[in-house]
């Protein structure tokens, strides 16, 4: 494996190639850029999977390739000298993430020759340089060595989506929600961004591995209770971790920044897939586990992050269940899903976290896979009451959804129960001890039944029962380039569970933890940023119901036992040949729900209510005070100058005798002063 | 026998005022002209008297410039009042007041 390392630039330079190709050349190609995607994704993906069996080998890569600026920092903590670094960081965790995201893109692009070029859709090209560039964007966010590189890799990533979003910029809908997921993850992104200063004017480095991480600057800054900034070091930690997370609570789609995922639906399904597997939304949830030593530090951060995250999941959950939209209710499961991934992070189930982060992008690009090659034999249609019946005319793209179903929903054996049962797990045990992690579990544990309700009644009414319209009768067929990428994730979809099957381990006591032990660094890590090395900074106390295996089945059962009953619910309402909306059961509540708690609403009042008035106000001040000052100033002086002009009449004479006076009240006063009179 | 100094400062002071005076009173641009010779002059004496006075020769050196100075200064004041002439058929000083503002 000598010399893997060397090309790792190249996995997020191949898609920046094929940005650059698509969006120059694309109009002359046969494909319209779709050929230079997949060979650079397809490359990306060779090569993160080179560095996967590198770093399998026991090799890591931390490698500052590009230093851009260096500083006098006038830091808290005895660094000197701050530097900002372009720089490479290839970790279990990173390597593994560089596969999921180099997969999903490249599956994505295969699919997109179905979905889009086979559609005859227009603008092509742009569309091809969009999702090159938002792959090398993130696949850049991924390897970045230190926090300001991340940053800005962070914030590409969030206008690539806005440029792919909007990619219908011709429809009334496309481009406000561009705009609203650009502004809305901004509005967290701008907390991010006094993190990153905080955290580097407080320990003068930003890079996130090694002896000048600032991860071991706060860990030494604790230890010796040092203040910082006026704060005790452990609280100091918090508020700048709390800062970071306003990005992570934006990118994430996390309560309450929550609202622009469902709108981004707005954009082709293949980007939905792309935006909310591998990119853009586990970006957010990257970036904690990225930083898990930082926050690990930090009981009350991450008590936070589990409350947050327990609290979407929960949320996420009942929107979904009123939705009418197949891909309005794969958006709020994304939402859900997150908030699981938050939880189990949270929690400080760091191994739990990114399993399910990893399980996630797999069932999940499947599913809006699944839903794009629906909307394909559908004629374009998303609305599941138009659908059913499906089963029988797409078996492929009904059982290869189907897997993705089962592993949402989190029924066994499929990848999403292994992931969520240990993120319960995690919340149950540290729960026993605190109250409040109690409380995000329970909700994490609510929406278990929800998340099983609302995936199969997407199913049901997807492609069960009899056909209610025409174009459900008659699908127009799909091909190729759109089965295959379903068949692949289908089969991750069913089997990436095996990765880690904690539960299955702690009950026989065999050792079948792959991926605990991968993020434990046994085959090869950078020093600190292993799983034990995080156990080592968490400050969780963890309980256990009887025994731990007791403790295990209970765990197990429960989230089982929720997510079948959920399931079995919608098997009963709406697995029938002709099912009915049951909405006016809800009541008044499933009006609250249907209109999403009325977050958009509040949201628009504080922007149109609260914020614009202070603009407004704001703006007022400047135009008549400042403005105000500033034009009286040059009134005075031009008036004054009216009158002083007068002075030069033109006439020689006069300035002589002027100068002539001038120069004698200068001698005189001269004189006077000097005391030549006296 | 030498002279005191204070006579060629008299001197000189009277010839500047005399000069001043005719900048201050006259309207004719030759007048003016010659006016300020007569102020220059007066600072020339000056000059000499002072280095005289000192026993160096620095100031001559200096009166000799300022002659020279003086010479050209006359060339381009006559250049100036020809070119007043031609545009305002008049030598007068107080007549162009049009390039003030």
């Amino acid at each position: 494996m000598e010399g893997a390392f060397d090309y790792a630039p190249a996995i997020a330079l191949f898609p920046l190639v094929a940005f650059v190709v698509a969006l120059a050349f694309g109009k002359y190609m046969p494909k319209k850029g779709a050929i230079a995607g997949i060979a650079a994704t397809g490359g990306s993906l060779l090569l993160s999977l080179w560095m996967l069996a590198a770093v399998a080998s026991g090799e890591t890569y931390h490698e500052t390739l590009y230093t851009w600026a260096v500083g006098d920092a006038a830091s808290q903590t005895g660094v000197s000298g701050i530097e900002f670094t372009f720089g490479i960081l290839i970790d279990p965790l990173a390597a593994l993430m560089l596969v999921i995201v180099s997969l999903v893109a490249f599956l994505v692009h295969v699919f997109s020759l179905g979905y889009m070029n086979a559609e005859g859709e227009t603008g092509l090209p742009r569309y091809y340089a969009g999702l090159g560039l938002f792959t090398f964007s993130m696949l850049a966010f991924v390897y970045a060595d230190n926090l300001l590189m991340a940053f800005m890799f962070f914030e590409l990533v969030g206008l690539c989506s806005f440029l792919l979003i909007g990619f219908w910029f011709r429809t009334k809908s496309a481009p406000s929600a561009a705009k609203k997921a650009f502004l809305v993850t901004r509005f967290g992104d701008y907390f991010f961004l006094l993190g990153v200063v905080a955290i580097g004017a407080t320990f003068g480095t930003l890079q996130f591995a090694g002896d000048g991480s600032f991860v071991a600057a706060a860990e030494t800054a604790i230890a010796d209770g040092e203040t910082l900034f006026g704060f005790g070091a452990e609280t100091w930690v918090t508020i700048t971790g709390l800062l970071v997370l306003g990005g992570v609570v934006g990118k994430s789609a996390q309560f309450p920044l929550h609202t622009w995922l469902p709108d981004a639906m707005e954009g082709p399904t293949t980007v939905s897939a792309l935006i909310h597997a591998a990119t853009m939304v586990a970006a957010g949830v990257y970036l904690v586990a990225r930083m898990f030593g930082y926050y690990a530090q930090s009981p009350t951060a991450l008590a936070i992050i589990a409350f947050v995250g327990g609290f979407t999941a929960l949320l996420a959950a009942t929107m979904g269940v009123v939705k009418d939209d197949i891909k309005q209710v794969l958006a709020y499961s994304t939402i859900s899903q997150y908030g699981y991934m938050m939880l189990g992070l949270g929690v400080g189930g760091y191994v739990a976290g990114v399993f399910h982060l990893m399980n996630h992008a797999f069932f999940k690009a499947l599913l809006f896979l699944g839903a794009g090659a629906v909307i394909v034999l559908m004629h374009h249609e998303q609305d599941m009451w138009k659908m059913g019946g499906l089963k029988e005319k797409a078996p492929i793209t009904y059982y290869t959804f189907l897997a993705g179903a089962l592993a949402l929903a989190g029924i066994i054996p499929f990848s999403g129960f292994w992931s969520k049962d240990e993120i319960l797990y995690d919340a149950m045990i540290v729960g026993l001890e605190e109250p409040l992690i109690m409380a995000a579990y329970a909700m994490g544990l609510v929406a278990v039944f929800f998340t099983g309700f609302y995936t199969f009644r997407m199913v049901f009414l997807t492609f069960h029962g009899e056909p209610r319209s025409e174009a459900a009768e008659d699908p127009h067929p799909v091909g190729w380039s759109i089965k295959a990428p379903l068949i692949v994730l289908g089969v991750l979809a069913l089997v990436a569970g095996a990765a880690n099957l904690a539960p299955v381990a702690k009950l026989v006591g065999v050792d079948i933890v792959f991926l605990e032990h991968w993020l434990d660094g046994e085959f090869g890590a950078v020093e600190g940023l292993t799983y034990s090395a995080y156990g080592d900074l968490l400050a969780y106390e963890t309980g256990v119901v009887g025994s731990e295996q007791l403790t295990v089945l209970i765990a197990a059962g429960l989230s089982l036992l929720l997510a079948f009953s959920g399931a079995g619910l919608a098997w009963k309402l709406y697995n029938v040949p002709e099912p009915v909306e049951h909405k006016e059961n809800l009541g008044s509540a499933g009006k609250v729900v249907e209109d999403n708690y009325y977050q958009d609403e509040y949201q628009v009042w504080l922007a149109e209510g609260l914020t614009l008035p202070l603009a407004r106000a704001a703006d007022r001040f400047d135009q008549t005070v400042i403005d105000g000052v500033v034009n009286g100033v040059s009134t005075a002086s031009l008036f004054g100058s009216s009158w002083m002009k007068r002075l030069q009449t033109g006439i020689v004479t006069n300035y002589a005798a002027l100068l002539v006076t001038g120069f004698i009240v200068l001698l005189l006063v001269l004189g006077v002063l000097g005391g030549w009179f006296i | 026998m030498t002279i005191p100094i204070e006579y060629y400062v008299l001197l000189s002071m009277g010839l500047f005022c005399i000069g001043l005076f005719g900048i201050l009173t006259r309207r004719n641009a030759l007048m003016f002209l010659m006016s300020v010779e007569l102020m220059m002059n007066a600072a020339v004496i000056n000059l000499i008297a002072f280095a005289f006075y000192h026993g160096n020769l620095t100031g001559q050196v200096f009166a000799l410039f300022a002659m020279a100075l003086a010479a050209a200064e006359v060339a381009v004041g006559l250049g100036i009042i020809l070119v007043l002439y031609r545009n305002f058929r008049d030598v007068d000083v107080t007549v162009p007041t049009t390039m003030r503002w």
